[in-house]
């Protein structure tokens, strides 16, 4: 029992070394391959691993306020920045008016009309000159500072979520996007109409905060529902930082959360494994791949190595000097000669499993046969059940790479529907999620293979025969 | 192949075969461009290929030996590091190092590190295998544990290490035909035999010269390679 947990922590720990090691190497390849070919990640702004400053509300109000009270060509943007942070800007922007001279404090005061458009608490003509502006935020402020509560706007959240009436969306409206984490939260799982319709009341509150067009109409049906429910969760992963005070401990967290691998590990732990470029989730594109994967893993490992172990010992008893030499230099060869150059003899029309299956096994059998007739490891009595069960022992830290790399060679050329083939074609095309599914997934066959193989293998004969401590 | 030739006459084959391989391609380098861009690919090879073997070699040999005499954790990290490279395919690995490295050195060096950590898992395994055989042997040959080791144990122990080593060049050109075939080179394209087997307008006569000049290499490393005879 013991063991088995030892083994089962070395396969997780080894995953996610794995998972850090290929997002790396991910982040990498989209960096410095031709970019104009690769559609970039949405999160390729984000630090990789670390985030030293990370960035929140709190931050992003007072630079744009900054900038707008300054005046100048930067004060247009900082205008529209301020616009789209909406209400869960003004908690630090309000309060802080009055610590700027009368001049930036109308520019801001200003700045802030579209908002108060969106929460529906002013009209143009109340805000038309800077006095008037300062003068009506600075009622606001006295008056609704209370609303602006993260336990308050919860509450009117599952309120609207229970029951549609007019003045409890109204109420949310005037929030405006302080409201959002409470809405996205309120989302919830979809599997009925009642939930439905309480996506169709969230969704029409969040699409007015945002000005994103994306809600729930009344006729959807669950599974539209479910879209419009991932795609809002979708914005929320890449903004939703913008929305939040990072104070404390949720800084803390945001160092590591907001980042380029925090990201993709949020939208694991979301379900699915995340979802690729095309909208589908990882996980079916991993289900969909992984059958012919591990059929040809398992011949390449399994077969090809006991093929190359009877190989070897053909090769070693017979007395023929004349097959002795031919065997050698067939070996030899097929080793030497890359498995693309047979790959592409082979990929014609009628080529498919068959033919991948005899490649993936030749190219195995021929280099584990090479390593065996010319290296000590083998010398003496080798049971060929013994070698192809070991293959954690020496050779296994040397061929199960180049038989992965066959795999992906001939899912590419065959177009087989594998893991290998979407590794490729994802870490080609920058598709992030795609790409550490698929790969994971290979790790993770290729360990418990190899786990497994251990686990079967006659203990008191291997360590002998092949060098085990 | 080579069993009844003595280390000398082995050297001589090697350096034969490459000497051959070289003139083969001076000779046909000025009568087409295919050609050249296959001498230019046999330099390539050459130089690769040796660098990778001296890169895995500079870490295989420190690496093996520590974790197979040195502290336990130390075995257990490599080991570690051996499972998470192992789980993946090498074209992949290959295909970032590509895309991560500025110049071809600094790739062919990680390469070379890449087998240098295959290869000292290799060497730790031996290593630990003849500890378990033969455990009193330098004992009773009167000789002091490190220098029993660096004279019996060692050498004997490097057989694994040679028949890797000898396999760099095809290693190599394997990769580098995989990478062109999948579509995973990022950068300007870079004479090798890797194009001239996979890339799809790739000249037959090429493709062919260059795949029996990698065969022709690696009996060459082969034979050279052999694992040493201790007593």
């Amino acid at each position: 029992m013991r063991a088995a947990i030892r083994r089962f922590l070395g396969v997780a720990l080894t995953l996610i070394a794995v998972s850090v090691g290929v997002f790396w190497a991910s982040a990498n390849y989209v960096r410095r391959a031709q970019s104009e070919q690769l559609e970039p990640s949405p999160f390729v702004h984000l630090p990789v691993f670390f985030n030293a400053r990370p960035i929140g509300v709190r931050e992003l109000a007072a630079e744009a306020m900054q900038r707008i009270a300054h005046g100048g060509a930067s004060a247009r943007s900082a205008e529209r920045q301020l616009a789209r942070l909406g209400g869960a800007a003004l908690p630090f922007i309000l309060p802080a008016l009055d610590s700027l001279e009368p001049n930036s404090r109308e520019r801001v005061a200003l700045a802030l009309t579209p908002i108060a458009l969106r929460m529906e608490v002013a009209s143009r003509e109340e805000l038309a000159d800077g006095a008037q502006a300062v003068l009506f935020w600075t009622r606001f402020w006295q008056d609704r500072a209370i609303d602006f509560r993260a336990a308050s706007v919860r509450h009117l959240t599952l309120r609207l979520a229970e029951r549609s009436i007019a003045l409890r969306r109204e109420d949310l409206v005037h929030v405006d996007t302080f409201a959002l984490p409470a809405l996205i939260e309120g989302l919830g799982d979809v599997n009925d109409v009642d939930d439905v319709a309480r996506v169709q009341r969230l969704t029409s509150v969040l699409s007015h905060v945002t000005d994103l067009p994306v809600r729930s109409a009344t006729t959807a049906s669950v599974a539209e529902a479910q879209r419009t429910v991932e795609t809002w969760r979708d914005f929320w992963a890449l903004h939703g930082s913008e929305y939040t005070e990072l104070d404390g401990p949720r800084r803390l967290a945001a160092t590591f959360v907001e980042t380029q691998y925090g990201k993709w590990l949020a939208a694991v732990l979301r379900g699915g494994l995340g979802r690729t470029r095309s909208g589908e989730s990882a996980l079916s594109v991993i289900r969909r791949g992984f059958a012919t994967t591990s059929f040809l893993l398992l011949v390449g490992l399994g077969g090809g190595f006991s093929l190359g172990v009877l190989w070897t010992r053909f090769e070693r008893r017979t007395t023929r000097i004349a097959l002795r030499y031919a065997s050698a230099v067939l070996g030899t060869a097929l080793a030497a000669i890359p498995c693309a150059s047979l790959v592409s003899l082979f990929s014609g029309g009628s080529a498919g499993l068959g033919s991948a299956t005899c490649l993936v096994m030749a190219t195995t059998a021929a280099w584990v046969s090479r390593h065996l007739a010319h290296s000590t490891i083998s010398q003496g009595s080798v049971s060929p059940v013994v070698a192809a069960f070991s293959v954690s022992a020496p050779l296994g830290a040397t061929y199960p790479p180049l038989v992965l790399s066959a795999i992906v060679l001939v899912e590419l050329a065959f177009r087989l529907p594998g893991l290998g083939r979407t590794a490729a074609l994802s870490l080609a095309s920058g598709d992030v999620n795609a790409w550490m599914a698929a790969s994971l997934a290979l790790a993770l066959a290729t360990l418990l293979l190899r786990q497994t193989a251990d686990l079967l293998r006659p203990r008191a004969t291997a360590s002998s025969a092949l060098g085990e401590p | 192949m080579t069993e009844g030739l003595s280390p000398k006459r082995r050297l001589a084959l090697a350096a034969c075969a490459v000497a051959l391989l070289i003139l083969l391609a001076a000779v046909l380098s000025p009568l087409s461009p295919e050609l050249r861009a296959y001498a230019r690919g046999l330099q390539f090879a050459v130089l690769a290929g040796a660098l990778i073997m001296a890169v895995a070699f500079l870490v295989a040999i420190p690496l093996g030996t520590l974790a197979a005499s040195g502290p336990r954790a130390f075995d257990t990290a490599l080991r570690f590091v051996c499972d998470l490279f192992s789980s993946l395919p090498t074209l992949l690995v290959a295909a970032v190092f590509w895309a991560w490295s500025d110049r071809t050195l600094g790739y062919v060096c990680a390469l070379g590190a890449l087998r240098g950590l295959e290869q000292a898992w290799l060497l730790r395994c031996e290593i630990v295998r003849l500890e378990a055989e033969d455990d009193a042997a330098p004992h009773s040959l009167g000789r002091t544990p490190l220098l029993a080791f660096l004279r019996l144990r060692l050498p004997a122990a490097l057989g694994p290490l040679f028949v890797s080593a000898s396999f760099s060049v095809a290693w190599l050109s394997a990769l580098d035909a995989a990478l062109t075939q999948a579509g995973l080179r990022p950068h300007a394209a870079l004479p090798t035999w890797g194009l001239a087997l996979a890339a799809p307008h790739a000249s037959p006569l090429c493709a062919a010269l260059a795949a029996g000049s990698i065969a022709v290499l690696t009996v060459s490393l082969h034979a050279l390679f052999r694992p040493p005879r201790v007593a």
